[in-house]
């Protein structure tokens, strides 16, 4: 690069791949079955920004999405890959498109694309959700009340502390039994857990894991192994 | 009081104000400057119309021949209006032809003269039609379309890259012309649809201010352009258009996604919008009817009356009232044709 172009030269934030890559990653985008019935074409509206939450707070802008993808523009795909699919909350709000676009549907797909290649940016993104990923995997319940912590969750409300310090009290005072749990957001039986871990396992959303955090995945592995094993499962 | 009505000017506007003249029981002349029938659909070539794809030719010919039929419907090529006296309900008009010139009794007058296609050379030269061969309007490439053979003139080559430039010589300030021509995004939408059916390798993007597709074109021609044959609309117009490395450069905004972009092209259709017609100025001044800033015939009373101009027993239909699609091409030559036969069979001037 020459003249004045070259002093502001921006340092990419992710490492470049060449074109047939970034193809590649878009055909396997286009090739998924819901791909067709997620796009149509788009009028330009804004109606999915608008109603976008994300698009207030990031850099964020579902119709970009939207766009990107009917004009089948390879770059800005790539570049959305790396960044802007994981600004998104997933909560549809973008449905309201008067054209039938389900902008957050085409990231939902962009973001299985991502995973399944391993990239950096579903590496990064997921980072902080080791523990959230942990407990949904091992157990099928998300947030469990001994995460109640008031440093943790101070948005949760002034009660939070008092509530955490008798926690197992509170919990018991819930009328179905189930819920007389702290380790977990309600009782799980083995039965469940033995379902839930060969879903896991047979639907290759353990592998997945695996592409994206090596340690996560094999304590997963260990406690699922554990059990499959205990109930008689070959693996 | 004569029961004859002049309609002048034989395009689809035209015919049909004749035959509905011939079956509402009255005499129509039809006077044509040409040497046969079809107006603009036929001596432009055009290829489908909007928003159907209905062929042009045998739409013309179908119009043509029901007109035939008519024995109340007196054909007159070759010919133009050069004089008219008298008033509404007693005109006469003098019709100069291959026979020579003869004067017509007639109730009442139709003028049908259409339009013009805007030229992209006539003012600013900013987007080269006329230095650069592969800079196209709607209308050439019409004819291309209706060959069914779509090539880059300079290589002969089928495009793989083309675009369209909308607005060319319409809703501009610097140009004169600020009216929107109506059919030109539907027009260019069609072209798009039937290059995407020649040339399924191609790519074709249309560079748009708004898309003005209105009612059911939307269905018809907007969403299959973009849902079906894939054609990109991006809403920022091309500045100027450069060649460069043996191709075509076009330069212009993306502005919905907010940065400048030089796109290479094989071949770029310049949409011109409507002007008045030379016919439709001429005999605006033949007749005696007052014209609009632009040069198409105004209406006197509008919005409810969208066909009588402001001198009695003279009406216009089509195009020669302004930008025009078929459909309301259609309509308002019906609605001319049944005024002016109104006027007659009421023996006086049409109330208010």
């Amino acid at each position: 690069m020459t003249g004045i172009g070259a002093a502001f030269k921006l340092e990419p934030k992710y490492p470049e791949v060449p074109y047939e890559e970034k193809a590649r990653l878009f055909a396997e985008i286009k090739a998924d079955a819901r791909y067709d019935d997620y796009l149509y074409g788009c009028y330009e509206c804004g109606i999915c920004v608008a109603a976008c939450p994300s698009a207030r707070y990031y850099d964020f802008s579902p119709r970009r999405i939207a766009q990107a993808a009917a004009r089948e523009d390879v770059e800005l795909i790539f570049e959305q890959i790396q960044e802007d699919i994981w600004d998104c909350s997933q909560c549809f709000s973008c449905l309201r498109c008067p054209r039938g676009n389900n902008p957050g549907g085409i990231i939902t797909i962009m973001r299985e694309v991502a995973v399944n290649n391993g990239l950096d940016s579903a590496r990064e993104a997921l980072k902080g959700y080791t523990r959230i990923i942990y407990k949904i995997m091992s157990t099928g319940t998300q947030v469990s009340p001994d995460m109640l912590q008031a440093d943790a969750f101070p948005d949760w409300g002034p009660t939070v502390a008092a509530t955490s310090e008798n926690l197992e009290l509170w919990r018991r005072a819930l009328p179905p039994d189930t819920h007389h749990t702290t380790k977990t957001g309600w009782q799980i039986s083995t039965k469940t857990l033995v379902e839930l871990y060969l879903i896991w396992h047979k639907t290759g959303a353990l592998d997945l894991i695996s592409e994206l955090d090596e340690g996560l995945h094999s304590l997963l592995e260990e406690v699922m192994e554990d059990l499959l094993e205990e109930e008689g499962y070959e693996l | 009081m004569s029961d004859t009505v002049v309609v002048i000017g034989g395009g689809p506007a035209g015919i049909e104000a004749a035959r509905n003249i011939a079956d509402l029981g009255m005499k129509a002349v039809l006077v044509e400057e040409r040497e046969r029938l079809g107006g603009t659909p036929i001596f432009e070539s055009y290829a489908a119309l909007t928003p159907h794809f209905d062929d042009a030719e045998e739409a013309m010919d179908g119009m043509i021949a029901a007109l035939a039929e008519r024995a109340g419907a007196d054909v007159r090529t070759n010919s133009t209006v050069t004089a008219i006296s008298g008033e509404a309900g007693d005109f006469v008009v003098t019709v100069d032809g291959p026979s020579g010139s003869e004067e017509v009794a007639a109730g009442a007058v139709v003028l049908c003269t259409g339009f013009t296609h805007f030229d992209p050379g006539r003012e600013r030269q900013i987007y080269n039609y006329y230095q650069y061969p592969d800079v196209l309007a709607l209308q050439d490439l019409e004819v291309m379309l209706k060959a069914h053979d779509v090539r880059v003139p300079s290589t002969g080559k089928v495009p793989e890259r083309i675009c369209w430039v909308q607005c060319v010589g319409s809703r501009d300030r610097n140009i004169g012309n600020e009216y929107c021509s109506k059919v030109c995004c539907g027009v260019a939408s069609k072209q798009a649809i039937e290059v995407r059916k020649i040339a399924p390798d191609s790519r074709a993007y249309i560079f748009y201010i708004d898309m003005r597709m209105y009612g059911y074109w939307e269905q018809q021609i907007y969403w299959p352009a973009q849902e079906q044959y894939h054609v990109q609309y991006i809403k920022g117009i091309i500045t100027e258009i450069l060649e460069k490395q043996g191709g075509l450069i076009v330069r212009g905004e993306d502005t919905t996604m907010g940065r400048p972009m030089e796109v290479a092209m094989d071949m770029v259709v310049l949409s011109v919008g409507m002007e008045p017609s030379e016919g439709t100025k001429t005999m605006a001044g033949v007749l005696g009817v007052e014209q609009n800033k632009y040069g198409f015939i105004e209406v006197a009373r509008p919005p409810l009356d969208t066909v009588s101009t402001n001198r009695e027993g003279i009406f216009a239909a089509g195009a020669a009232l302004g930008p025009a699609d078929l459909e309301d091409t259609i309509s308002s030559a019906g609605a001319a044709a049944s005024k002016a036969v109104a006027l007659i069979r009421r023996g006086s001037p049409a109330v208010v």
